[in-house]
């Protein structure tokens, strides 16, 4: 059965129709032709799917489309502003905390919704904001040095 | 794939009265977005996160009063949970990632009746009750017998869970709620352990402890035999390993892609064991004997 869905993504309102089957994930991807989150596990489990919804970091993959109804959703393509990166993907690049890049997008809503909780995140705050993050080419040590980047930055 | 989006526990009630049988409940999704995609896709969809009133968590008496919409997050950030039911923090806090607490919802990890339910065990310790809604009324259902089997549950596909009631523990109890995985918070737990212990007035010996198990039978269980052994003596170094082997064979555990059921019986064993020192030395400042 198909749903109309209406929803506010990165600021812009959004209406598309889509199978009531549909993960906020395709909906991003395939409906909307938003690339930028990415499909991995697609269980939950990995988190390069991260986007905030209504201000929380969430898996969209295991997210139904049709809560996006109402909902404001920020997306990786969503944080730059123009030309000019958002502090955290900034810091990403700055450290070197990109390896082969596919978790990359899904650790950044994690930290950016971090930074949104608070300014100044403890040891133990950074642990429990990327938990859910997964990198596979196991650059954790340089994506923990680009989050305490971030956090001098903003 | 039917959708339906009810408004009310009665809409809610009347969809399930005609499509219950092929149509699923869903919640936050995390459990059930994960079937359609790589099991079998239901009959029909019943998203009930739009019937208002079945999130929050207040106090009810001696007790809180938790809806069953509640995510996992608004769990574990609450100080009346923090405060009062320690155990259902520790395990809200220890379940899965931060990205899926904040979607799954204790309803939903509740009606799954996955045997490795995060909140279950502690909820067993408890003796918190479910209250069901069905077309010819409400029932208030203890956990203890809520439970029938991997994904069944006394709500059957009528019943709409609308409440979890959970009374405080004894005043002086102490508890803890421990998880072996492989991978901490992230992981299904092998085996998850509650206990709650309450101690005499003199703190002498034991007045009332609860053990619950996760993961290790077909359903969360208590462990009855161990319990009945426990009462009313204080607790002495063998008394602990008489209790924890008896608390492991209260448990049928499975053989599975996570562990062999022989180990995790050991781990019953020595969570036990652990579950119950901790408790015993928190709620009396006393030593085992």
């Amino acid at each position: 059965m198909s749903i109309t869905i209406t929803t506010k993504i990165n600021g812009h309102s959004v209406t598309a129709t889509a199978d009531a089957s549909t993960s906020l994930l395709e909906f991003l991807r395939d409906t909307l032709e938003m690339k930028g989150s990415k499909l991995c596990c697609n269980t939950g489990e990995c988190g390069a799917c991260t986007v905030i919804y209504n201000g929380k970091p969430i898996n969209s993959c295991v997210t139904m489309a049709a809560d996006a109804n109402g909902a404001e959703i920020t997306t990786i393509e969503g944080l730059a502003d123009g030309d000019k990166l958002h502090p955290v993907q900034q810091a990403f690049i700055d450290t070197g905390a990109v390896q082969c890049g596919y978790c990359t997008p899904g650790f950044i809503m994690s930290v950016k919704a971090l930074f949104d909780r608070t300014k100044k995140p403890t040891a133990q705050d950074i642990e429990e904001a990327i938990s859910g993050n997964i990198c596979r080419c196991t650059g954790y040590n340089k994506i923990v040095d680009a989050i305490q980047l971030a956090a001098q930055k903003l | 794939m039917e959708y339906f989006e009810p408004r009310s526990v009665s809409e809610a009630l009347s969809v399930l009265a005609k499509h219950g049988a092929e149509a699923k409940i869903i919640a936050g999704g995390t459990d059930v977005m994960v079937d359609i995609k790589f099991k079998e896709e239901p009959g029909g969809l019943v998203n009930i996160k739009k019937i208002p009133g079945l999130s929050g968590i207040s106090e009810n008496g001696a007790g809180l009063r938790i809806g069953p919409l509640t995510t996992i997050r608004d769990i574990e950030t609450n100080t009346l949970v923090r405060d009062k039911l320690p155990v259902l923090w520790e395990a809200s806090h220890q379940f899965a990632s931060l990205q899926v607490r904040n979607t799954a919802t204790i309803g939903g990890n509740i009606c799954r009746a996955s045997p490795s339910g995060e909140t279950l065990a502690p909820l067993l310790v408890l003796e918190a009750k479910a209250k069901l809604a069905f077309g010819d009324g409400e029932k208030s259902v203890p956990f203890t017998s809520f439970f029938q089997g991997p994904g069944k549950s006394s709500a059957g596909n009528t019943g709409l869970l609308i409440e979890i009631d959970v009374p405080y523990p004894p005043p002086g109890s102490k508890s803890v709620y421990l998880k072996h995985a492989v991978r901490g918070a992230m992981d299904i737990a092998m085996v998850g352990v509650a206990v709650l212990m309450t101690p005499e007035s003199g703190k002498n010996s034991i007045e009332d402890v609860r053990i619950g198990l996760g993961a290790v039978a077909p359903t969360p269980v208590r462990a009855p035999k161990a319990e009945a052994l426990l009462r009313g003596k204080p607790l002495s170094a063998s008394l602990l390993r008489e209790a924890a082997a008896l608390a492991a064979s209260e448990s049928s555990p499975i053989t599975d892609q996570r562990s062999s059921a022989e180990y995790r019986r050991w781990i019953v064993e020595a969570l036990t064991r652990k579950g119950l020192e901790q408790t015993w030395k928190a709620a009396t400042g006393k030593e085992i004997a």
